[in-house]
């Protein structure tokens, strides 16, 4: 574990960020019709064996403190709706998030008509986090990554 | 074998009467939809098994048996939205999976001096499914809660219809990722059932340890989850560590933090030889004595026991009522617990677990909570005792009596099969019911622990303060993926 996590801070530092860059990024997430597996595990990033806090990352609970929209699910039909809400009342600039094979749009279940658009093509996705559900590693690796993406 | 017995529509409301006061409980229903008619199933729960009910809708209507038993409400709204189907008597029908913008088409309505409403969700403050709360407030004290899901809803069952039963099975397992296993033997269950197979021993003791595992991951994650409803940071912490610690032992053991991929039609997917079966029973070991230690550290937290007394109170009478199963129920002093009479599982003399008097049965937020340290309790002894050897997949074999036919003499399409699975998941019980025709999934339908606490969960809910709502939404931990499939 400590392993990975020194690992982690290697990426970081070799991204070099500038000093201006930003150190915090609030995340929102939106379920957009999961299974659960990608709650479980991007809660578990939070839990004290990953602690995703401690590098400047964070889950926030309104869309207007968020740079980052991370969404989980295949986008149902009634998620649609609440998700681009979601999207509209974030300040920019703000990034996109697909958690999960479902949300990238591979391998998805479901029944055709209950399914909106597939989310890459009702918004731009910057950050794509695959896996089934993907694990509190690949996650925060991800995510990490993200911090030298913004600026 | 599981029976279906057809009934004549005139007959349906009477029968179920019957059923209900001979003892049966009932334990879901669902639509069908051959051609352009529509059939209607209850399956029914009693000390000599299980039995489905069917009937056909003639011009899509049938008796409600909401009335009768509280338990069917939802499951006829459902099949409402769903299927068309109308159920003469349930008034008013409110909306289920069918979202629409006039409130007055799925709120109670509340009137009153000070009365207002506090909406939540879809989307929650933290990492939350999504669903939606509509509480009727006044000052601080809930009046009552409308629950509207199926924001998640993805049709999962009318997906897997005309898939063969193996092609069908991610379908069910994606249902719900905390429940994967739960669901996904129950669907197989109903499958060998349908077909006439059982499984052997290995079968049984290896879906055993692995439903048991499933348990042991979520029961931590709740525990946490309690402590987290009340803000309780060391506590939430400090589960949601072992809980990971619970996923991690599995993932090392079977190679997937929720066991995806374990679970197959007539056969096992799964195995341990001697040396992982013995590395798993270590990991456990140490968890259990680390969950020990931090339990103790909750017992004794003063400030945490405070808040949990008294809070969400169901009563063993609305719980049978509301047809409430697993912890939930059990926490309001009903012994009910699938694991007591699982044949196709390897629970050998098992009784459910239950508050020792006089904590319990209080049927509150605290009992519930203590009930899951209880369960654990068992389970690692359980998982204990089948990881002292080495698991093998197993095998369903042909010995039981398939159902041929017996779907055709109520749909008409001939050559049907049926066949039910009922399985206790961390929620409570799950039952999958599947028919068969030429060997083509026709119908599957999933009721899971979640789906059936619900409504109790609202009922729970009313006459407690807002501020104690997430708590109490906590205390039942249901998935909403399970309820919206």
């Amino acid at each position: 574990m400590f392993v990975l996590l020194r690992q982690l801070e290697r990426i970081r530092r070799s991204q070099r960020l500038p000093s201006g860059d930003p150190r915090w990024l609030g995340i929102r997430h939106v379920d957009a019709g999961s299974c659960n597996g990608c709650e479980h595990e991007l809660g578990a990033v939070t839990n004290p064996y990953h602690d995703l806090q401690r590098h400047g990352l964070d889950i926030v609970a309104s869309p207007r403190h968020a740079d980052i929209l991370l969404i989980t699910g295949p986008v149902t039909t009634r998620m649609a709706g609440p998700l681009l809400t979601a999207y509209r009342a974030m300040p920019e600039p703000r990034l996109v998030a697909a958690l999960g094979d479902c949300a990238l749009g591979c391998n998805i279940l479901g029944h055709a008509p209950e399914l909106a658009a597939p989310l890459d093509l009702q918004l731009p996705i910057d950050i794509r986090i695959p896996g089934c559900p993907p694990t509190p590693d690949a996650i925060a690796q991800h995510l990490l990554a993200a911090l030298a993406l913004d600026g | 074998m599981t029976t279906i017995e057809p009934i004549e529509p005139a007959a349906w409301r009477a029968t179920i009467e019957r059923a209900l006061a001979s003892g049966e409980r009932f334990a879901g229903a669902w639509a069908t939809e051959r051609g352009s008619g529509l059939g209607w199933r209850a399956l029914l729960v009693g000390e000599g098994g299980t039995r489905a009910l069917s009937c056909n809708a003639p011009g899509g209507a049938i008796d409600t048996i909401a009335d009768l038993t509280p338990a069917a409400d939802w499951d006829e709204r459902e099949a409402h939205d769903l299927y068309g189907l109308r159920f003469a008597g349930h008034e008013p029908m409110r909306a289920l999976a069918t979202h629409t913008n006039d409130p007055a088409q799925w709120m109670t309505p509340v009137h009153g001096d000070g009365v207002h409403q506090v909406a939540v969700g879809p989307i929650h403050a933290g990492v939350i499914e999504s669903g939606h709360f509509r509480l009727h407030v006044v000052g601080e004290r809930i009046l009552a809660m409308d629950p509207r899901l199926f924001y998640k809803h993805r049709g999962l069952e009318r997906a897997s219809e005309g898939l063969s039963p193996e092609q069908a099975l991610p379908y069910l397992q994606r249902a719900c990722a905390a429940c994967a296993v739960a669901n996904t033997v129950a669907y197989a269950q109903a499958v060998e059932d349908a077909l006439g197979l059982r499984p052997d021993r290995e079968l049984r003791v290896t879906r055993t340890v692995l439903l048991e595992l499933e348990r042991v991951y979520n029961h931590l994650h709740d525990i946490g989850a309690i402590c987290a409803g009340v803000g309780f940071a060391p506590g939430s912490m400090a589960f949601a560590a072992l809980k990971d610690r619970a996923q991690q032992a599995i993932a090392a053991a079977f190679g997937h933090r929720f066991l995806f991929g374990t679970i197959a039609i007539g056969t096992g997917a799964a195995a341990l030889d001697a040396t992982a079966a013995d590395t798993a029973r270590a990991s456990l070991r140490e968890l259990r004595t680390e969950f020990a230690a931090a339990w103790r550290e909750l017992e004794f937290t003063g400030s945490f026991q405070a808040r949990l007394g008294g809070v969400g109170v169901l009563e063993a009478q609305d719980a049978l009522r509301f047809g409430a199963v697993g912890p939930a129920a059990r926490a309001a002093g009903v012994p009910e617990d699938v694991r007591s009479h699982s044949p196709q599982l390897a629970y050998d003399g098992f009784a459910p677990a239950m508050l020792p008097q006089p904590a319990g049965p209080a049927g509150d937020v605290g009992a519930r909570l203590r009930l899951r340290a209880v369960e654990l309790d068992a389970s690692f002894d359980l998982l204990d005792e089948r990881l002292a050897h080495p698991l093998a997949r197993g095998v369903a074999l042909a010995g039981g009596t398939a159902n041929t036919g017996s779907v055709a003499t109520t749909g008409g399409t001939g050559g049907g099969r049926f066949g039910a699975g009922r399985v206790e998941s961390a929620r409570g019980a799950t039952a999958c019911v599947v028919e068969l025709t030429g060997g083509i999934v026709e119908r599957v339908h999933l009721r899971t622990g979640s789906y059936a606490n619900w409504p109790a969960l609202t009922h729970a809910t009313a006459g407690n303060l807002l501020p104690d709502f997430p708590l109490i939404n906590k205390s039942f931990e249901l998935c909403y993926a399970c309820v919206d499939r």
